[in-house]
């Protein structure tokens, strides 16, 4: 069974205009998406900005109310379940926020930060709790007594780990990282993404990766889902989505990934201008009259693809 | 050895308790000279209003004495008398405590009133947001002096404490607001999506954290609505709707002042009061800067 299975997930927002603000319209955040994670693997999802990945996530952790379909974890709807029972199956659900700024309360000690789910979830003596947070901020790579500092008096890539540390405290399974690095400098980076790869081994975790980092997608991710306009336009395994990109739009993607290597410059710019005619010419194929993608349409066992 | 022991025990001593929020106002009091002394000044004269208010016996104070109007200064009557040759600095020190008690209970009461109605407004915002805003747009728009007036005029057994309760059913509206507009833009931060998603109840998250990032507004607010709110006691006072006259009150005094005789020759009645009005709102004012500049570790000085 799977771990993770969304159904036809959709995320309207209503369009209200004039005198008595009726609803005009809606904006499709997520307009019919659906795909399952396995347990243990890192499932990507790629796309520009606003095309809704960071909501898909959020609705998947309960942030954000889906307007249909459903969400299946070990096989239990989560929006069916009563409030009891979210909040049970909310601890096997975390997530690490895009910004390491504000998304710790800088009024809080990191002690208080991190045992924050403890004392919501489990009755620990304040001993027990501090030996708990202490392990989890040693784990992620800080000193054990930066637990009675403030927020402030961290570097952006140690307040990440404080998130991921808050995010590991419930023993989650799966965690949604939505742009987890982004707001990091590139070394900084690394050394977080490298740490995500650790810990998902030691704690069995599976990740949501949210990105728009093609470079980082490739790096961390099992399987990738790339999204356009609410929608996915490529789904399947990560080797098989970057060697033989099969939309318009995966393909205009991947080629967009600068190439480090100088010598070969000439043959990255006709790559892309080989493509840029390739979507002049074929778009039609890729899209329909409103710019939306077609359905997916599988085209082997682990690729799928948006095209006629 | 054992001094270095013990140092390094008293320094993990140090770190495991993170300076308390009483001892980060104290440093940044002293750092700060000015609210330092005027933390001296005002508790000298709350102390010398409150303690001295214990041994004066207000009836007899308020009792018309004809054979000494407007006696200037004497060894007697220390800041001399007004028209009834009632005695000033009894009637002085006695104002001051009715006035600073008023306004403490009204800040303190709009202030809990507001915060909870605008924590509410702002963290749920939708549907309930919009009913609490149209309910205090609604108080705002009526005429609040006009109201207090027929207020006074209306209720049966009118005293010090139907006078709170009047005043802060209109002056809650305005922190009410102030707290929403805060707690709307607090609400959208990631650490409170970070709470939500940990399982944290609703009024968990609004007062152990919103609430804390609020903090320097609201004592702000509430200093310099102390302030205000001494002022307005003794505004409506001054126009003969705050306390009655057998109350002392800081505004009946300056209203003696409307005199023209008193204004310019009789100088002992008014200006003792309207001083002690200047010192003690500029007092508050100036604590209430340090305090806000505590509550912002950015901010502090110490």
């Amino acid at each position: 069974m799977e771990f993770l299975k969304v159904n036809h997930l959709k995320v309207y927002y209503p369009i209200r205009s004039g005198f008595f603000r009726r609803v005009v319209g809606h904006v499709k955040a997520v307009d019919d998406i659906s795909f399952q994670l396995n347990r243990g693997e890192t499932y990507g999802l790629v796309g520009e900005s606003g095309c809704g990945k960071t909501t898909t996530g959020r609705t998947l952790i309960g942030l954000i109310k889906a307007t249909a379909g459903e969400i299946l974890l070990e096989g239990k709807d989560l929006a069916k379940l009563n409030r009891r029972e979210r909040s049970y199956h909310r601890k096997d659900i975390q997530m690490i926020f895009q910004d390491p700024y504000s998304s710790l309360n800088p009024k809080k000690r990191v002690l208080d930060i991190i045992a924050e789910p403890i004392r919501n979830f489990e009755k620990l003596s304040p001993q027990e709790e501090k030996r708990k947070v202490q392990y989890l901020i040693e784990r992620v790579g800080l000193h054990p007594d930066s637990i009675y500092k403030y927020p402030h008096e961290f570097s952006g890539g140690q307040r990440q780990r404080i998130g991921i540390a808050r995010a590991l405290t419930l023993h989650p399974k799966l965690i949604i990282a939505d742009e987890p690095v982004s707001a990091l400098d590139v070394s900084v980076q690394a050394q977080v993404l490298n740490f995500m790869k650790d810990i998902q081994t030691e704690f069995q975790l599976t990740y949501l990766f949210i990105s728009h980092d093609l470079g980082i997608i490739r790096h961390m991710c099992d399987r990738i889902g790339i999204m356009y306009r609410g929608q996915f336009v490529e789904e399947g395994a990560s080797q098989e989505i970057f060697n033989n990109p099969q939309h318009i739009y995966t393909k205009r993607l991947i080629s967009a990934i600068p190439n480090v290597d100088p010598r070969k410059k000439q043959e990255q710019i006709k790559l892309r201008q080989h493509v840029e005619k390739e979507y002049k010419l074929s778009w039609q194929r890729y899209f329909n009259a409103e710019g939306k993608a077609y359905p997916l349409k599988r085209i082997s066992d682990t690729h799928s693809v948006a095209i006629l | 050895m054992r001094a270095n022991l013990n140092d390094s025990q008293q320094i993990a001593k140090d770190v495991s308790q993170s300076p308390s929020s009483l001892f980060i106002l104290w440093r940044e009091m002293i750092k700060d000279k000015l609210a330092l002394i005027s933390l001296v000044v005002l508790s000298c004269i709350l102390l010398i209003v409150y303690g001295s208010a214990l041994f004066l016996d207000q009836d007899k104070i308020v009792k018309v004495d004809l054979l000494s109007i407007y006696a200037p200064p004497s060894a007697e009557h220390w800041l001399g008398t007004d028209y009834g040759g009632r005695d000033i600095l009894g009637q002085l020190i006695i104002g001051a405590r009715n006035s600073f008690t008023i306004g403490l209970l009204i800040t303190l009461l709009t202030g809990f009133i507001g915060l909870a109605i605008g924590l509410i407004a702002g963290y749920y915002g939708g549907i309930i947001d919009n009913v609490i805003m149209r309910i205090i747009d609604f108080i705002l728009v009526l005429p609040f002096l006009m109201l207090v007036i027929v207020f006074v005029a209306i209720v049966p057994k009118y005293n010090v404490f139907t006078f709170i309760l009047i005043m802060s059913a209109f002056l809650w509206t305005g922190k009410a607001r102030l707290i929403r507009a805060k707690t709307l833009a607090e609400r959208e931060l990631d650490y409170v999506s970070a709470s939500k998603t940990l399982g944290t109840p609703d009024w968990k998250i609004m007062i152990r954290e919103i609430l804390p990032n609020l903090s320097s507004i609201i004592i702000v607010n509430l200093t310099l609505n102390l302030a205000g709110n001494i002022g307005i006691e003794s505004g409506l006072s001054y126009l003969g709707f705050g306390l009655p006259e057998s109350t002392p009150s800081l505004g009946t005094l300056v209203s003696y002042a409307t005199n023209p005789d008193v204004l310019q020759n009789k100088w002992w009645v008014w200006l003792p009061a309207s001083l002690l009005i200047l010192v003690i709102m500029l007092c508050i004012n100036f604590i209430g800067q340090a305090l806000k500049r505590a509550a912002d570790a950015r901010q502090r000085l110490g």
